[in-house]
């Protein structure tokens, strides 16, 4: 399964030495263009798309389940932004104003939270496995998405929303506060909430839990919302950063979502993976891509890397379990030399 | 009579634990012998080692007269020794053809199926016991007394010599067993030694020839039924007699807690009607199927009554689900610990706040974790639950403190009624005896118990009333004092 | 007598009817009558052979992949999504190769075969030692595939490919010519795709090696410990999609005479969808090659029709996902009610 290593207690410790050796694996091969405060900025600009839908990814699969539909969502709740945009402001919709700006990414989140709960209602109640449900969300939304836009690209936003995907607070640029903050209400849901603590007990073991007090199929339908919400906050991030929607942006970061995810120790049986191991999942994913694109490699060439990342750490969790078994056996052996022949056991 | 199997001076150790040590063991041709101990005795350890599953570290094997190394898997099934495992190691996608004869087909080689060879094989496997089984049936369907039958006649396509049945029983409905005994009396009629591995002790008297109890990875005697009682039983698997203690329920003119009047639901029970007073432990018992776990998971709104009238503590309650069930002070603990009753996964903490999250809230309406630790640590104290810390997953745990980690979660909500579904199947005679020594504890201090349980003889000892469901319904109701074992288990098994 | 003879018969045919509507495919295909005859009342020029061969024809390349895909969901009850990568590497080294060496179009097949062969072998191997669920392993060679592909190549188009591929792409059985003097028929590439599906049911239903993919697929302890060769069985079915994505590739750059590297992937999850839909379980242990080929059949119907209504292509994905939305839901449905009817206990009076 998940190797074992990425499961442990200590697998957070293990995953940040893993990203110290990067960064300095990296600031080593490009010490010109890598450790500068310029790259760290724009790594900070970068990272909240990817976190958030690895976050997204994370909370489906902690259930037990899977979200296939996040970028579609995202997409969508981004064309719906632009739908209403116009709807409001006809064509002056780039002079909106912060109000109207806001309006449509409630809208926006409305839409995506009420796809999530479609989502999570038929999981729950109709009991359709969660990667049929999604994928059929997936293709439904792709489908939606290109009539809407007819395949092109819909530009045009008000500044606002270009501010909270492009603006800098101080040094800071605003999708990282963002996503600082987002991270923190993430760490009281996951373990200061009802929903939080109930979600990681359905899924492990969702019959136990349904005997245990917890509204079962209420927390599904919360979950697969929420995972839609981390979708919309994705397509905000989006938006603000290329001033423009499309049917298909980002496709690729589904199976980044889900590396991110097995680089962060969830099961994806569920009822596992921490907050702190997926920020730093997500993380060295960043840092990773960032400082091979520094070094001018191909973006293909990325990909296939997040490709080796998995095997790698796959056949590491192998070869760790293997260590340790022979580590026991040996240890089984040793016991025995010592006491040649005796029956005193140390009991069972 | 001839010997079939001879196991001399075995050893087998694991990292830390003598599983065992230097046992002998001899299994004659076609005999019926039983092996019976508390868990982590060894026994499973032996089973393994003849099966092949397992390599003794020293010690000599002999099949049938002949000295073998060591057995693997693919030999002890070449030398005909089968084991049908507890969880019965069937292919619940396939028909029940192609389950019986899929071991058979293998040993053929393979290459391309003759399905009316398939059904050839089954059907004989089938002759054999006396069965007759729908061929095409996909086996996931079926009930699980059927699959055993499936089980066992794929073991039977080949040429058998030795069936192990490991906890057979476990999970199997009343008749189901008696159907099963006869099944194995019919394979010794073939000359099929039969070696059991079993919890329950008076089924083992009904089959068994030989009966051998295992203590601490030792094999501690081997005897004949008629030499062995309950009592001595016990006292040889815990190596400690027991005091038998009898319920005895204090005030009869306790308050009512519960009231249950005409509860129905189709398919599962009719007609119900019961009363549970406060300090009172009542039996319920039946053959499952009788209706008796329906309708508990009914009064705890997992499945809710479709008509009827509930009263606690005389207010009338209506229960559509869990959460009404605790608002009105009804805690269940059910039938099936690893399934229903824990998240394995988790720490002891983590299942024993489960039920009572609610209850925790500190600032901002938020779970405060200081709160949650102290619950866990004080329910951890209370039922002498053996962990160093809380958070500790569960799932390293012995099943006897699962079963306290499941108690402790429900009495943590702090109900008035507790529903206890089979709370010592598959638990030790030690811990048995603790469970039900601290609920009658909990009846002294005045919560109202209602014990469902498949053992005639737990009721009578535990309870004061016991009542006896048959077919969805309550059918009659006896007062334990006066009452014996065999005289609830005749009630339980009478026709309707 | 013949009262009593024709009511058994009535019986028989009933049952054999029940029988009948439990089986996914029998909807299906129910279904695929339904949309075809909806399709043709609009517009006749569906139901025509030179249009029904057309579909058949470009629907062939998924028709092929969705047989393998379907072993290995039955094997592991985990979805491969290597497979398109694997079938768009292939596509191109055959193409460059030909080029290169010339050859004939067996050979071709041969060598896009083997390929396929070994890539799906390095997913069967890793499953098996390093016990990984079958999506995460196929994510990863998906990536690796796919990336260096494009690393190699720069993702450089080939319009011009071996002629050879152009003669089999083109070649028809039962061939007429249309008004405009174009020729049309049943393609070859749609006999693959039939071959491809009767190898598929003949495995999966008439050998030990496919029987043991169900029964992995259905209890992989049970399976292990009755001695099944898990790890035979595994390379089997993770190589068997494999040799089918290569074919299925030989059969795409036969259809369309160009590589674009990039047109292959990305229908992983339409072949899938396809499968599921064909009744195959996502949990593993169920599902038949028959299935597969409807599921396959009526996407392509349904795309077909689209255009034969004048419907922008736009629409092709929502239809499909309101078709799998619903075909899922309602499968899910009627098995949630299967399990509420279990009758639990009989009460008596």
């Amino acid at each position: 399964m998940i190797p074992a290593f990425l499961q442990r207690p200590s697998a957070n410790r293990t995953l940040a030495g893993v990203l110290v050796a990067i960064v300095v694996l990296m600031s080593a091969l490009n010490p010109q263009r890598f450790p500068t405060i310029g790259n760290l900025i724009s790594m900070s600009y970068q990272l909240p798309i990817i976190a958030f839908l690895s976050l997204g990814m994370m909370v489906a699969m902690v259930s037990g389940g899977i979200n296939l539909a996040i970028i579609a969502t995202a997409n969508f709740t981004g064309i719906v932004m632009a739908l209403l945009l116009r709807a409001v402001a006809g064509d002056a919709a780039e002079e909106a104003g912060a109000g109207v700006a806001l309006l449509a990414m409630g809208g926006g989140l409305a839409a995506a939270l009420v796809l999530g709960a479609v989502m999570g209602w038929l999981i729950a109640y109709v009991e359709v496995p969660a990667i049929l449900t999604t994928l059929a969300m997936m293709t439904l939304l792709n489908g939606v998405n290109l009539v809407i836009t007819k395949g092109y690209t819909l530009s045009g936003f008000p500044e606002f929303l270009l501010g909270v995907g492009n603006g800098m607070l101080g040094p800071v640029p605003i999708p990282f506060l963002i996503l600082v903050a987002v991270v923190m209400g993430m760490a009281v849901f996951l373990r200061r909430t009802r929903t939080g603590l109930g979600l990681y007990l359905l899924g492990s073991n969702p019959i136990a839990a349904g005997y245990s007090n917890l509204h079962v199929r209420a927390v599904l339908v919360r979950t697969y919302a929420l995972s839609s919400a981390f979708s919309a906050l994705t397509a905000f991030i989006m938006v603000g950063q290329l001033n423009s929607v499309k049917a298909n942006y980002a496709e690729s970061y589904l199976l980044v979502s889900v590396l991110a995810c097995f680089l962060g120790g969830v099961d994806p049986f569920g009822g596992t993976g921490t907050l702190t191991g997926m920020v730093l999942a997500v993380v060295i994913l960043q840092v990773v891509s960032t400082g091979v694109n520094l070094l001018r490699m191909d973006p293909f060439f990325i990909q296939a890397l997040w490709g080796f990342i998995i095997l790698v750490l796959i056949a590491a969790g192998f070869l760790g379990e293997r260590l340790r078994e022979v580590r026991r056996l040996r240890a089984a052996r040793l016991a025995q030399q010592a006491a040649p022949g005796s029956t005193v056991g140390t009991g069972p | 009579m001839e010997e079939f199997l001879r196991l001399e001076k075995i050893h087998k150790s694991f990292v830390g634990v003598h599983a065992l040590k230097g046992v002998d063991f001899t299994l004659r041709k076609g005999e019926i012998h039983c092996l019976v101990g508390e868990n982590g005795c060894g026994k499973s350890t032996l089973i393994k080692i003849i099966s092949g599953v397992l390599q003794p570290d020293s010690g000599r094997i002999v099949v049938e007269g002949q000295p073998v190394a060591s057995l693997g898997s693919a030999a002890t099934m070449a030398r005909g020794i089968q084991v049908i495992y507890q969880d019965l190691s069937l292919f619940p996608n396939l028909t029940v053809a192609e389950n019986i004869a899929i071991a058979e087909v293998k040993e053929r080689g393979g290459g391309v199926v003759d399905w009316d060879e398939v059904r050839r094989i089954a059907r004989a496997a089938m002759a054999r016991i006396r069965v007759d089984l729908d061929l095409d049936a996909e086996v996931g369907e079926l009930p699980i007394g059927v699959q055993q039958l499936v089980a066992i006649c794929r073991a039977l396509t080949s040429d058998l010599k030795l069936l192990i049945l490991d906890e057979p029983t476990a999970s199997l409905p009343k008749h189901d067993i008696e159907n099963l005994l006869s099944v194995v009396r019919d394979l010794q009629a073939h000359g099929i030694a039969v070696l059991f591995v079993s919890h329950k002790l008076n089924e083992i008297f009904a089959v068994a020839e030989r009966i051998t109890v295992f203590r601490d990875g030792e094999r501690v005697a081997t005897l004949p039924p008629n030499e062995l009682d309950d009592d001595r039983l016990v006292a040889l698997m815990t190596g400690r007699t027991l005091a038998r203690k009898v319920f005895a329920f204090a005030d009869a003119s306790a308050r009512k807690v519960l009231e249950v009047r005409g509860l129905s639901k189709r398919n599962h029970f009719a007609d119900v009607s019961l009363e549970l007073r406060a300090g009172e432990i009542v039996g319920l018992t039946g053959l499952i199927g009788s209706g008796r776990t329906e309708l508990a998971l009914a009064l705890f709104g997992i499945s809710p009554a479709e008509s009827g009238e509930i009263r606690v503590e005389g207010k009338p309650v209506q229960i559509r689900s869990v959460q009404d069930a605790v608002a009105a002070g009804i805690a269940y603990v059910p039938e099936n610990r690893l399934v229903q009753g824990l998240v394995m996964k988790h720490s002891v903490e983590a299942n024993v706040t489960a039920t009572v999250l609610d209850r925790l809230l500190g600032r901002l309406g938020l779970v405060d974790p200081a709160r949650k630790q102290a619950l866990a640590r004080e329910w951890i104290k209370a039922l002498g639950i053996k962990v160093s810390n809380p958070a500790v997953p569960v799932q390293t745990l012995s099943g006897g403190n699962q079963q306290k980690v499941v108690i402790a979660k429900w009495l943590a909500a702090s109900p008035r009624i507790l529903i206890l579904d089979g709370p010592t199947v598959g638990v030790d005679v030690m811990a048995k005896a603790a469970i039900h020594d601290y609920v009658r504890g909990l009846a002294a201090r005045g919560m109202a118990v209602l014990l469902i349980t498949d053992e005639e003889a737990e009721a009578v000892a535990n309870t004061n009333r016991i009542l006896i469901m048959r077919a969805g319904r309550i059918r009659d109701e006896i007062v334990a004092a006066a009452a014996e074992a065999e005289q609830v288990q005749q009630l339980v098994e009478a026709p309707s | 007598m013949r009262a009593e003879g024709q009511r058994l018969a009535g019986a028989t045919v009933a049952a054999m009817l029940r029988q009948l509507l439990r089986h996914n495919e029998t909807w299906l295909a129910i279904l695929i009558v339904v949309l075809c005859a909806g399709i043709t009342i609009a517009n006749p020029a569906f139901l025509t052979y030179e249009n029904v061969a057309g579909f058949l024809k470009s629907s062939s390349m998924t028709g092929i992949m969705a047989v393998g895909v379907l072993i290995v969901l039955i094997l592991s009850g985990s979805p491969d999504v290597s497979f398109t990568a694997i079938a768009q590497v292939v596509e191109y080294a055959v193409a460059v190769a030909t080029l290169q060496w010339g050859g004939n179009i067996y050979l071709a097949l041969a060598a896009a075969a083997a390929m396929g062969v070994l890539m799906g072998l390095v997913n069967g191997a890793i499953v098996h030692w390093f016990r990984v669920p079958t999506i995460i392993v196929t994510i990863a060679t998906f990536n690796i595939y796919f990336g260096m592909l494009y690393v190699i190549t720069h993702g450089k188009l080939i319009n011009l490919v071996h002629p050879m591929f152009r003669d089999f792409g083109n070649t028809l059985l039962f061939s007429r010519v249309s008004s405009i003097g174009a020729s049309y028929g049943l393609s070859l590439m749609t006999l693959v795709w039939l071959a491809a599906v009767l190898l598929g049911w003949f495995i999966l239903r008439k050998t030990f090696l496919g029987r043991s993919v169900f029964a992995i697929g259905g209890n992989e302890v049970a399976a292990e410990r009755l001695g099944i060769a898990m790890l035979r069985t595994r390379l089997f079915a993770f190589g068997f999609v494999g040799l089918l994505s290569g074919v299925a590739a030989v059969v795409h750059l036969s259809i369309v005479q160009a590589v674009v590297p990039n047109i292959i992937v990305g229908k992983e999850l339409e072949v899938i969808a396809a499968v599921v839909l064909g009744g195959a379980s996502v949990f593993g242990g169920k599902g038949t090659a028959l299935g597969a080929a409807l599921g396959v059949l009526l996407f392509a119907i349904l795309n077909n029709g689209l255009t034969l209504l004048n419907v922008s292509s736009y629409w092709y994905n929502v239809t499909i996902g309101v078709v799998i939305t619903v075909a899922i839901t309602n499968s899910a449905y009627q098995a949630l009610r299967r399990r509420r009817a279990r009758v639990h206990v009989k009460v008596e009076a």
